[in-house]
């Protein structure tokens, strides 16, 4: 028992939804802890209906989403909150308030898009990466306003775009959930990092210190590509080891699953049945229909997730009457329909047939066999019980009458019992299909 | 007339014990093996008349066992002995050589029955396996307006009406005492109409058998 058990507490720990589990798998290793402990930004004011959280969209963005986050969490126009970063970045502030929010709102979720619950919105995965890149921002926006303020002069203004413009495409191809193998995203990052290259090196070059800064690249080259050669078995094992975490982890997450299905189903009905051990009827009842149950589950899943079939219905009943009654069917379906209102009579039918047999016929076993064709649906249900004489039944005794053949008739299907008493009974219902 | 010489093949020491309980005394159990290899020795072994063979077995299944020894051993019969309801399963155990099917639930002396039956030279279907059937074959013969795939052996591919009624019949749980009577033929036609469709389920065009596992979700 204790081994299901903590699995099933397992699989119910593990994040509920796909999208934040599955982003944490594809971007990184340490991310699922990060994504796990940031605490979602949810505003509510009291009174009023509740605004939207403050998170950063996914579509609709200019840079990373921040002004159109805020302004869908103020209820302002888009465009005023942009206008108003933008004055503020003259005097520094918005361009600290830009990043600092940048840093912190949580990119939306699906639901929180569409303005659904606010309860439990998914953080964003956020990697190193980020503090990196908004770091290299912060420096980069330093230095920007130093140089500037220091020489005003187009030569070193220009590469500084430059360098500003390529990072910029970087950071917002890189914050998006796309991953890398989007073609699109990879060209985008080239393309932001030529920019961003050309305008380090036009910098150094108007500024006459690239001779200079070529010595120190060169060193600099040469010590990464030393260290990355030195560390390259460290890195195989990283990317190894993330690989063999995530088929572990999906391999686990299976088995829980698998877990709970078990322990709700499979052990529940054990239990059940050693505490009714000296009850032969109710043991036998109870490990039929959990047969039933973890054959469907096993071997059948369409039939259970879809339903809405014949064969789908006929199982289900069939579970209904076994379990109402004592009477053991054993159901053979050929072929398959959606069920329509017809069907569904010719179902109620059915199991008035089985009903009957449970009651009168005195026997627990009875066969029932379904058949769909082009033409028809037919049914049979035939029992090896006491049968019985059709001309003795009394006018009292309608249910076979009234509820199987009255309903049939009257959607132009034939009803016919074949009995006699001792000789079991056979129910045959038939419905065209060109009635349903 | 001697009993049936039976070897039960099952991966459950559970089931092999209730099944030689159940077999009685009118069947002599000559050897019992839990996987394909004990199964493959013991019955080349013993020669048994009867193999009673569990569909789903450690080591390829007792489809494994009748593809080994199948060719090698022509006398010996075997009939499916299963808890599986997977179509193809038990389609694919029928097309390589047995002789019929029943589930773990029957009853003691239906599978006695069954077991001579089998040890007779006829064929056995359960009203699980007559179901089977119907629905490869209705699915086959619905699939007639593809003259293509249809042209290699029309004959074999469908059931004759009378064959169709003798399977329905089975389907819906009568015997064949019981289905002689119905349609006014002998238990001995009754017999052969099931042969037939056995061996038409074995010979037939493989496509339109994969076909209808495909439309059934089977593949």
């Amino acid at each position: 028992m204790s081994v299901p058990t903590a699995g099933r507490q397992d699989h119910q720990g593990t994040p509920p939804s796909d999208p934040g589990s599955s982003s944490g798998v594809i971007t990184g290793v340490g991310q699922e802890v990060d994504g796990a402990t940031i605490i979602p930004v949810t505003m509510t004011s009291a009174g009023a209906p509740p605004r939207p959280p403050l998170a950063r969209p996914r579509d609709g963005r200019m840079l990373a989403g921040v002004a159109a986050g805020t302004a869908a969490h103020l209820r302002q126009d888009p465009l005023i909150v942009r206008v108003a970063f933008v004055v503020l970045a003259t005097a520094l502030i918005g361009i600290v308030a830009y990043m600092l929010l940048w840093l912190t709102m949580p990119v939306a979720t699906e639901e929180t898009d569409q303005q659904a619950d606010p309860g439990r919105p998914i953080p964003e995965p956020r990697g190193l990466r980020q503090w990196i890149g908004l770091g290299v921002l912060g420096i980069a926006a330093a230095v920007f306003f130093g140089q500037l303020s220091q020489w005003f002069s187009s030569d070193v203004v220009l590469p500084l775009a430059l360098v500003a413009g390529g990072l910029i495409v970087i950071w917002r191809q890189l914050d998006t959930d796309r991953t890398l193998s989007v073609p699109g995203v990879r060209w985008a990052l080239a393309g932001g990092a030529a920019l961003a290259a050309g305008g380090v090196v036009l910098l150094l070059a108007t500024t006459g210190q690239l001779a200079a800064a070529r010595n120190g690249f060169v060193a600099t080259l040469v010590i990464l590509i030393g260290v990355v050669l030195a560390t390259a078995p460290v890195w195989r094992r990283l990317l190894d080891s993330r690989a063999e975490e995530r088929t572990a982890r999906i391999r686990s997450e299976e088995r829980a699953a698998v877990a709970a299905h078990l322990h709700d189903s499979v052990l529940q009905t054990l239990a059940l049945i050693q505490r009714h051990s000296d009850e032969p009827q109710a043991v036998g009842r109870l490990a039929r229909s959990q047969e039933r149950e973890l054959r469907a589950w096993l071997y059948d899943p369409a039939v259970v997730r879809e339903g809405g079939t014949w064969a789908g219905l006929v199982a289900g009943m069939v579970a209904e009457v076994e379990s109402d009654h004592e009477l053991v069917v054993d159901p053979v379906v050929v072929g398959d329909a959606p069920v329509d209102e017809a069907l569904a009579a010719l179902g109620a039918a059915t199991r008035e047939a089985l009903v009957n047999a449970a009651k009168h016929s005195g026997t627990t076993a009875a066969d029932l066999y379904t058949e769909v064709t082009a033409e028809r649906v037919s049914v049979f249900v035939r029992d090896r019980g006491a049968g019985f004489d059709p001309a003795a039944v009394p006018p009292d005794r309608r249910g076979l009458r009234d509820s199987v053949t009255g309903r049939l008739t009257r959607l132009g299907g034939t009803a016919e019992v074949r009995t006699s008493p001792g000789e079991g009974t056979e129910v045959e219902l038939s419905l065209p299909r060109s009635a349903a | 007339m001697t009993p049936p010489r039976v070897f039960i093949v099952d991966d459950h020491a559970m089931v092999r014990a209730g099944v030689r309980a159940e077999l009685g005394t009118d069947v002599t159990v000559v050897g019992e093996a839990p996987d394909v290899p004990a199964a493959v020795e013991g019955i080349r072994a013993t020669r048994p008349d009867v193999v009673l063979l569990d569909v789903h077995l450690p080591g390829g299944g007792g489809l494994a066992v009748l593809e080994t020894l199948r060719s090698e051993l022509p006398d010996v019969r075997w009939l499916a002995l299963s808890v599986s309801d997977a179509a193809e399963d038990v389609i694919a155990v029928i097309r390589a050589g047995a002789r019929g099917y029943v589930t773990k639930t029957i009853s003691g002396p239906d599978l006695v029955a069954a077991v001579h039956r089998v040890a007779d030279g006829d064929v056995v279907f359960s009203p699980r396996l007559a179901g089977f059937v119907l629905d490869a074959f209705s699915a086959a013969g619905a699939a007639s307006p593809e003259p293509a795939e249809e042209a290699t052996d029309p004959g074999l591919d469908l059931l004759s009406t009378r064959e169709r009624e003798v399977m329905q019949l089975l389907a819906r749980g009568y015997t064949y005492r019981e289905i002689g009577s119905r349609l006014f033929i002998s238990v001995k036609t009754v017999e052969s109409h099931a042969s037939n469709v056995l061996r038409k389920l074995q010979l037939s065009n493989r496509n339109e058998l994969t076909r209808w596992a495909a439309t059934n979700r089977l593949l």
